[in-house]
């Protein structure tokens, strides 16, 4: 019964938010109280019906009913628990419904949190995230819905894809669409400030906190995503320019410009329009990226399962959505008040030269992304655009703004100085420019531009850690001073430099593993040594074992250095017995910040096996970097000030209510 | 500065990195594409030896023979024209004959054997790439069902 | 009924949710909303954060100075008070109450009578599997088997169960499993001429219907504990036969033919193979028998009587079911028709024949193997002519 409960529940939540969608907008437009007083509970309400419809989905797959069509397909008696519950979204329809959960959650945040916000401004914003809603659960309900009933009942499920039985898939998924859908609240404020044609300056307060929380999770996501592809696929890359990826990439950029509009906005009530315009444009982007995942117009080495009817629905929400923005946009954009004027150098001219890079960035990858698309539409031709394309494009726009990073958090407000700036980074420029040398002189055989990547890894780091030096007073107070001044900066000051730092950390993995890792493929047979990095692997044989739900053929290699043996890397060839699906469980051994990494293959006539390993000096750098990159978020969403919020209502203007009687 | 320099400078300097981006990515749609051939194509454009193309087909029946080491040797067909492949490393999991693939790779000059430095099979046991399902659907030889894809 | 108890009680509670916020302002005409109020309190809050910067270090005294005094501009402009909005609660309020009250129960019911299934249990697997076998007196095989299924995944090393679901598998056509299943019970109670046949069979179906060097050594392997083995001595001549030593191939059908009595259940096979190979003109006479494959009676010779009955039974309904709506399965009908025949069903039989003759109309190839394997299984020539 639990089942159909969820079911109505569901359909109860498309009721609660076509209410949603209509009254409190048309309460804003005639000013009317009551009716936009019925957003709140119309918001907590949705939220609490959907958790319910996704309790039932969670309950039928924990107790393997198989009279759900959507269990039966992608469950398994036999099936771990762990799988059992993170298979609830490891599927389309289940994937789904968490997306709209995670949707009306936020909905619900704003709807109790919202007290501070003028009435108008949260009618407008609650009844947009009620559209999305309600686009989003038509549908779930008649394309994809996870409550489709299976009689009589089959008495075994499918099982799960079991590349998706990794422990990365019970938290990737989850991570991505909070980033996604975070968005989406961003989207809502910067709709419902274009329908009252007026920013308030609680908007950026608002907007700023809930880009920060879902730009950190997006960047715990892909950096969870580009983990789990790089030890799961067994294909020893961590970034393919698929355009799944793609997908959560670009709203990533889009999302980290706004980041850094937001701020300008709300420290200098400057770029309003623009923030408005990259708020859409991520959100949009959002949508772009579950309708090229959920579509199959793309083919990707992650995708779902697919289906067309799926892919024109999401189209047309798609089109409502972005197109119906953005002619609000330039129907409204010029009724709001222009901001706050800066100079060319200054802070907020760092930061619209960082939105700059990052849009045009954003674009590029865009185009690579959808030519493809466009072309075979067009003229029919099939072609692929692959990793060269958006080296060649996406790393040339990259490459200034990360110099440039370093300027921007020391540059002043309103009116810098460039040439001071510059000289407070002498020190971090020395030591980029040693460490590049070192490497180019060092590392023989390595291209040049290894050393430079390095060089400006190295920049961005040393400048992070320049800038709290400098905001601690380094050089012109006692150590005690500066040690009161390090406590008292605010964290948002710390979020930003750890940010800085770990994209230096990463930069610093990416360039190393492209430059120095080597991959070997060799026809080994058991006894056989294979040399890779500063190691000899000798191959053990294989041997047969098996799990739960699958059996395999593991090669065992003992890896030593200089003679002595230190380790031992297990590969499988593993074949799972529901869906005689055959997978590579990759063999990774870490020291330090670097992988070995082997990957089995088949085994030959003459009784060998084809073994490919690499060795990837600093490659654990790329996802060490990100996960700083994400703490940083973390520490400055925690800033003092970022948790106030706007401020509580003062009594003085505070709403006077005349009783009637 | 006027005011007016001012935003002079800040949408010039926007335009120039716009317009670098611009060619860069012209540039980068000329080169660094690759297109998609079926073994038909093949045969009947004349691809250029040397120019890197995908190819997608069926893995021939009984056409994969091992080399040395790690070579391979299979043959790609869309069951009208039939390409033969050298490939060296390991196979995807999923490589099997009669199963969908897209290799990438070049022709060498003088030589009718495709050289592949890449071959793709789908992590999904009805997995056909996308393109090689449009031939097939083409030629008629499809046998994939729809819903099930 | 329990159901839409609770699904009234949702939806009462969600419509006054939504109508509490709708009342309440019913009582108030009107409120004045000073938006400005808002932007007012940023700034103030703009301000102490200055001077909490310039406490704290991390503001110089005319940086300081230049942000206050640009914030105070902006609060200056904001305390003018030019956006006050006046709300009120008119006749459109009322109008709001009647779309709740009517569109939220109307779309939740109508939406759900259309798309969902009311009153349909949840079916979890673990109330399914327990209750099954009392009730169905263990009818149900496939309940029967997850049971075990079950039980064998939290006890991998229990040998017996992994011996009695082996050839359950391999009755079920699922070789796969039937496969594992031996091979477990191999490994774990030892060989036995029972577990190499069946293990046997089970790699032959997979290698569709060749004997392969692995299935030869099973069947190797059970003659060494049994050399008299009909099955062994059946499936090891079949083997010759398929690799081209015809005289030796013979000679073992020929043996095999010698040490069986003549009404043994696999005679009408050996004979077919003598007769295609070439020696088997002294048996053409004797009367074809009617009889089940190797396999099957091996499979059910496990059992007592009453659980093979059963199980057969079972087999062959859902089997029946199965074709009944995907018939475009060959193999498939020559097996329901053999299972009929070794049900001793031969009206049902040649009813299923007489169905898959339908179904293959204009094929011609699959008629030919559907009367060949008819004769085989030893209908008569009238029955098949119905």
């Amino acid at each position: 019964m639990i089942v159909e409960l969820g079911h109505y529940a569901l359909i109860m939540a498309l009721a609660t938010s076509l209410i949603q969608s209509v009254l409190p907008l048309a309460g804003a437009r005639i000013r009317d109280n009551g009716l936009m007083a019925v957003a709140a509970p119309a918001a907590i309400t949705s939220f609490l019906l959907i958790l319910l419809a996704f309790i039932a989905l969670t309950v039928s797959y924990v107790t393997s009913d198989f009279s759900v069509q959507n269990v039966w397909e992608n469950s398994h008696s036999l099936k771990p628990l762990i799988y059992k519950f993170s298979g609830v979204w490891g599927n389309h329809e289940g994937s789904m419904l968490l997306w709209i959960l995670i949707l009306v959650f936020f909905s619900a945040l704003v709807a109790m949190f919202g007290s501070n916000l003028p009435a108008s401004l949260k009618a407008n914003v609650l009844a947009v995230q009620a559209w999305i809603t309600s686009a989003f659960l038509f549908f779930v309900l008649l394309t994809s819905n996870p409550f489709n009933r299976l009689n009589p009942a089959p008495l075994e499920g499918r099982d799960l894809n079991p590349i998706l039985q990794d422990i990365g898939l019970a938290i990737h998924p989850p991570l991505l669409y909070l980033g996604y859908v975070g968005f989406s609240i961003c989207f809502s404020f910067a709709v419902a400030a274009l329908i009252d044609g007026r920013i308030d300056a609680a908007w950026a307060r608002w907007v700023r906190p809930w880009t920060l929380a879902a730009w950190t999770t997006l960047t715990a996501g892909i950096a969870m995503g580009s983990y789990w592809a790089y030890y799961e696929l067994g294909w020893g890359g961590w970034w393919f320019w698929d355009p799944v990826e793609n997908a959560s990439f670009m709203p990533w950029l889009a999302g980290t410009a706004l980041l850094h509009s937001a701020l300008v906005m709300e420290k200098r009530e400057a770029l309003k329009i623009w923030t408005i315009l990259l708020a859409i444009m991520t959100f949009s982007l959002s949508l772009l990226g579950t309708f090229l995942v959920r579509s199959g117009v793309l083919t990707s080495v992650h995708a779902f399962a697919t289906d067309p009817l799926r892919g024109i629905f999401i189209l047309c929400i798609l089109i409502v959505f972005i197109g119906g923005a953005f002619t609000l946009f330039a129907l409204r954009a010029q009724t709001l008040s222009p901001g706050g004027l800066f100079a060319p150098v200054s802070k907020e001219g760092a930061l619209v030269l960082n939105n700059l890079f990052l849009t045009t960035a954003m674009a590029t990858v865009l185009i690579g992304t959808l030519y493809p698309l466009v072309l075979e539409a067009v003229t029919g031709a099939k072609i692929s655009v692959g990793p060269p394309f958006f080296n060649l494009t996406f790393g040339p726009v990259m490459i200034p703004l990360l110099l440039a990073v370093p300027f921007g958090p020391l540059l002043a407000w309103k009116r810098g100085d460039i040439w001071a700036v510059t000289q407070r980074l002498y020190l971090a420029a020395g030591v980029s420019l040693l460490v590049a040398l070192a490497v180019t002189y060092f590392a023989t055989g390595a291209p040049v531009l290894a050393g430079i990547g390095i060089g400006i890894g190295v920049w961005l780091i040393m400048g992070s850690l320049t800038d709290i030096a400098l905001r601690a007073g380094i050089g012109n107070a006692s150590p005690s001073v500066m040690w009161r001044r390090l406590i008292g900066l605010p964290r948002s000051a710390f979020g930003g430099a750890l940010a800085h730092f770990g994209l230096g950390i990463s930069v610093v993995g990416i360039v190393a593993v492209t430059a120095f890792s080597t991959e070997l493929v060799a026809n080994v047979a058991p006894g056989g040594k294979i040399q890779s990095g500063p190691f000899t692997l000798e191959f053990k044989g294989l041997k047969p074992n098996s799990g739960p739900n699958y059996s395999e053929l593991q090669g065992a290699f003992s890896v030593s250095r200089d003679g002595e043996n230190i380790a031992e890397i297990v590969s499988a060839k593993r074949v799972y017995t529901a869906r005689r699906m055959p997978t590579t469980e990759a063999g990774i051994m870490t020291t330090g910040p670097n992988q070995l990494y082997v990957a089995l293959g088949d085994e030959t006539p003459g009784g060998g096996t084809v073994v490919r390993v690499w060795w990837k000096p600093w490659v654990t750098f790329i996802w060490f970097g990100a996960i700083i990159m994400s703490v940083g978020g973390v520490v400055s969403l925690f800033d003092r000030r970022l948790r106030i919020g706007a401020p509580a209502r003062r009594k003085a203007g505070a709403a006077i209510a005349e009783p009637t009687t | 500065m006027t005011r007016k320099q001012k935003r002079l400078t800040i949408i010039g300097g926007g335009m120039s990195v716009i317009g670098v981006a611009v060619l860069l990515v012209l540039f980068a749609l000329q080169d660094q594409i690759v297109y998609f051939h079926s073994p038909s194509d093949v045969v009947e454009k004349q691809v250029v030896p040397g120019t890197r193309i995908r190819l997608g087909g069926l893995v021939a029946e009984n056409s994969v023979s091992r080399g040395q080491g790690t070579q391979v040797e299979f043959a790609v067909t869309d069951t009208d024209h039939t390409v033969a492949i050298a490939y060296a490393g390991i196979l995807p999991d999923l490589f099997r004959e009669g199963q969908g693939v897209i290799v990438e790779g070049s022709f060498v000059p003088g030589n009718t054997v495709f050289v592949a430095d890449t071959v793709l099979a789908k992590h999904d046991e009805n997995y056909m790439p996308k393109e090689v399902a449009d031939t097939l659907k083409e030629k008629g030889v499809w046998q994939g069902s729809e819903a099930t894809q | 009924m329990m159901f839409w108890v609770l699904a009234a009680v949702m939806t009462v509670a969600v419509t006054i949710s939504l109508l509490i916020p709708l009342a309440r302002h019913r009582q108030t005409t009107t409120q004045v909303d000073d938006t400005d109020a808002y932007d007012v309190e940023v700034y103030h809050d703009q301000l102490r954060e200055i001077e909490r910067d310039v406490a704290g270090g991390s503001l110089s005294a005319d940086q300081a100075e230049y942000a206050r005094a640009e914030v105070a501009r902006r609060l200056l402009k904001a305390s003018r008070g030019e956006n006050r909005s006046v709300y009120s609660s008119g006749g459109l309020g009322r109008i709001g109450q009647w779309v709740v009250i009517l569109i939220l129960p109307l779309v939740a019911v109508v939406g759900y009578l259309t798309i969902g299934n009311p009153g349909m249990p949840s079916q979890p697997l673990a109330a399914r599997v327990v209750p099954a076998a009392p009730t169905n007196g263990g009818g149900d095989i496939r309940v029967l088997v997850a049971q075990a299924e079950k039980h064998l995944a939290t006890n991998p090393q229990d040998g017996r169960g992994w011996d009695v679901l082996a050839p359950i598998y391999l009755g079920l056509n699922r070789m796969q499993e039937s496969e594992t299943a031996y091979r477990n019970a191999l490994r774990l109670l030892g060989p036995s001429v029972a577990r190499h046949t069946g293990l046997g069979q089970a790699l032959f179906a997979q290698s569709g219907g060749i004997v392969t060097a692995e299935v030869q050594e099973t069947f190797v392997a059970a003659q060494s504990l049994e050399p008299d083995n009909p099955l062994s001595a059946y499936f090891l001549a079949l083997g010759l036969a398929q690799e081209g030593r015809t005289d030796d191939a013979r000679s073992g059908f020929a043996e095999l033919a010698s040490n069986s009595p003549a009404d043994a259940p696999w005679m009408p096979l050996v004979r077919e193979h003598l007769v295609r190979l070439g020696g088997g003109e002294d048996m053409a006479d004797q009367s074809a028998m009617a009889g089940p494959d190797a396999a099957a009676v091996e499979a059910a010779a496990e059992m007592s009587g009453e659980e093979r009955m059963e199980m057969i039974s079972g087999m062959v309904a859902g089997l029946d079911a199965k074709l009944r709506a995907d018939p475009d399965n060959l193999p498939g009908w020559l097996r329901l028709v053999r299972s009929y025949m070794i049900l001793g069903k031969p009206q049902e039989a040649s009813d299923a024949l007489a169905r898959a003759l339908e179904k293959f109309d204009g094929a011609n190839e699959a008629r030919q193997a559907l009367m060949d394997a008819a004769t085989q299984f030893g209908l008569e020539p009238k029955e098949l002519e119905q």
